[in-house]
């Protein structure tokens, strides 16, 4: 594929590892301990694509609307076209209620309309987010909004609490294969811990952009890696990396 | 917005400030690291600004919490502690009836004086869920009376939590659906956890919004600590942009100056900047700020160009 059909993730330097950018319409991964600033990145992703016109849709899994739109104030960027839908479940009850899955009345909500404090759990019903009740809601949405560019933050939150455990595998994967179905753009963050194995969920991807974090006597150095990339060259090599007032910056020069 | 000071000086520099109001946070690292101290220093400034605190105890009972820390001197007596360490096991058939949701209680600590006793008839247990009523009863009630809501919440801790009060449940959803409680009640909350290995990934520390790790290790002979930020949801790096921009404002008024460019009304707007910014207004200083830049620049691309630096003259070269 040539570099112009791809499209540009939002970050000059990894758009050069990419040779390009991303092959669209495929689902991607990136992956990395918590605090290495995978949230960052899918959000330069998505503000590339605001900036062309594109439309966009983020789903918070893992932090509360209200705080992503407070933790991306400082960068300054326009993101106030950006849909957001919150799919963090609520507190769960103990006693036996009725749940409203998701998919029957949420809707995302622009940026710009995001209030400053969190969304209580009402009293007597609480919202619940299963896996399937999320894949019928984008489904309708994708047909409805014809969104370009999809972050899922994060498919680790996505497996641990909207799945049941004895089919996460196999839910994972029907799961991609509907982002890759429905030929969005998508942007998946996945969670990695301090060592081990990497979850299986970074081989169903087309490509996998790992962040790195390293401690030594300075301080905390971050670095970014292309895993894999299907269907395109990439760069082989690890360059580190800082985040900044404009987000993350490649040190390609070094 | 403004930072939640964690009582330790070198740490709120390294957090450049603090923590962000409301939000659960992580306190991670190996058994006698410091993390309990370091929550009690969380606590102990919160106090010291009359901000009521609230510290959910797991793992040890309130009475020798209390006895710990009078051994740094520290007066911990206007801190409500809610006591949710289970009683022994009764190993015997019959199961408490009661809700131990109202059997778990909240005091002063200086009102403790020792561990409470397990009662004979029937064994308080504790649950995620008890302990989740009894946090909102308790929040409830000194709404009710204070008028005033709990500013940081310190839980000790999750992994005893984790380990005693969840099991055979999904402990994943478990705590996600706690820290959303927590995230809910909107404290700046502590959460005391313990990593136990490192090939697992714990809930809560990718959903929490920042992780302080404490580091323990043997050289030689001794024991080393250290600390970490692991993890930093910062909402703004919005005070360094501002500070940035008045800075560079500055720099153009004095090229201004040299260029004998009239910009005194620059002058007075930027002080106002300033003020803002003293008062910890960053967006309207920023706003200002950005005013000033770009009538700064305006103003410099109208004036003529400057004059050239002069050189000084050299001084004879002196032959060796």
């Amino acid at each position: 594929m040539t570099a112009a059909a791809k499209i540009r993730t939002g970050i000059a330097g990894l758009d050069k590892m990419l040779h390009g950018g991303f092959v669209p319409g495929r689902p991607y991964i990136v992956s990395g301990p918590p605090g290495a600033g995978k949230t960052i990145l899918a959000m330069q992703f998505l503000r590339e694509g605001l900036e062309g016109g594109e439309r966009c849709l983020f789903v918070a899994l893992e932090e509360p609307p209200n705080e992503l739109k407070i933790n991306m104030r400082g960068f300054r960027w326009n993101l106030d076209d950006l849909d957001v839908l919150d799919a963090n479940s609520d507190i769960r009850r103990f006693e036996p209620t009725p749940i409203l899955e998701i998919s029957t009345e949420e809707e995302p909500i622009k940026v710009r309309a995001l209030g400053d404090r969190i969304r209580k759990t009402p009293d007597f019903e609480s919202k619940e987010v299963t896996v399937h009740s999320l894949q019928q809601l984008l489904k309708t949405l994708l047909l409805k909004r014809n969104y370009e560019r999809v972050v899922i933050d994060s498919i680790t939150a996505l497996k641990y609490f909207c799945m049941r455990e004895f089919e996460e595998a196999v839910t994972t994967q029907s799961f991609m294969r509907y982002l890759a179905e429905s030929k969005v753009t998508s942007l998946l963050t996945l969670e990695l811990p301090e060592e081990g194995e990497v979850p299986p969920e970074a081989f169903l991807a087309r490509g996998e952009i790992r962040l790195h974090k390293l401690r030594d006597e300075t301080g905390i150095k971050r670095f970014i890696s292309v895993e894999k990339y299907k269907g395109s060259s990439h760069d082989e090599f690890v360059y580190a990396f800082d985040i900044t007032n404009a987000g993350i910056v490649l040190n390609t020069a070094a | 917005m403004d930072r939640v000071k964690t009582g330790i000086v070198g740490l709120d520099t390294m957090l450049n400030g603090g923590l962000l109001p409301a939000r659960p946070y992580v306190i991670s690292g190996p058994t006698g690291s410091g993390k309990t101290i370091l929550s009690a220093h969380f606590l102990l400034e919160g106090l010291g600004q009359h901000e009521p605190c609230l510290l959910v105890t797991l793992d040890e009972p309130p009475i020798e919490v209390k006895s710990n820390m009078a051994t740094f001197g520290w007066n911990l007596d206007r801190l409500k502690i809610l006591d949710a360490t289970p009683d022994v096991r009764a190993h015997k058939r019959q199961r408490s009836v009661i809700d131990v949701g109202t059997a778990l209680d909240v005091r002063d600590m200086e009102d403790v004086t020792e561990i409470r006793q397990s009662s004979g008839i029937r064994a308080l247990e504790v649950n995620v869920h008890s302990v989740q009523k009894m946090i909102k009863q308790e929040f409830a009630h000194h709404l009710e009376r204070t008028k005033e809501r709990y500013k940081r919440i310190v839980i000790d801790s999750m992994t005893a939590l984790k380990m005693f009060s969840m099991q055979g449940q999904d402990s994943r959803v478990l705590t996600q659906s706690f820290l959303r409680f927590l995230a809910e009640l909107e404290s700046t909350t502590l959460i005391v956890s313990e990593r136990l290995d490192r090939k697992i990934l714990e809930t809560e520390f990718f959903l929490s919004r920042g992780e302080i790790r404490l580091h323990k290790w043997v050289d030689g002979s001794v024991v080393r600590r250290a600390i970490s930020i692991e993890k930093f949801r910062v909402e703004t790096r919005l005070i360094d942009e501002v500070s940035n921009v008045i800075e560079s404002v500055m720099k153009g008024i004095e090229d201004a100056h040299r260029r004998q460019v009239p910009i005194r009304d620059v002058e007075v707007s930027l002080s106002r900047a300033m003020l803002a910014f003293q008062r910890r207004n960053y967006r309207k200083a920023m706003k200002i700020a950005l005013g000033c830049d770009s009538d700064l620049k305006e103003r410099l691309r109208q004036a003529p160009p400057a004059p050239p630096t002069a050189i000084p003259p050299r001084p004879p070269l002196v032959a060796r």
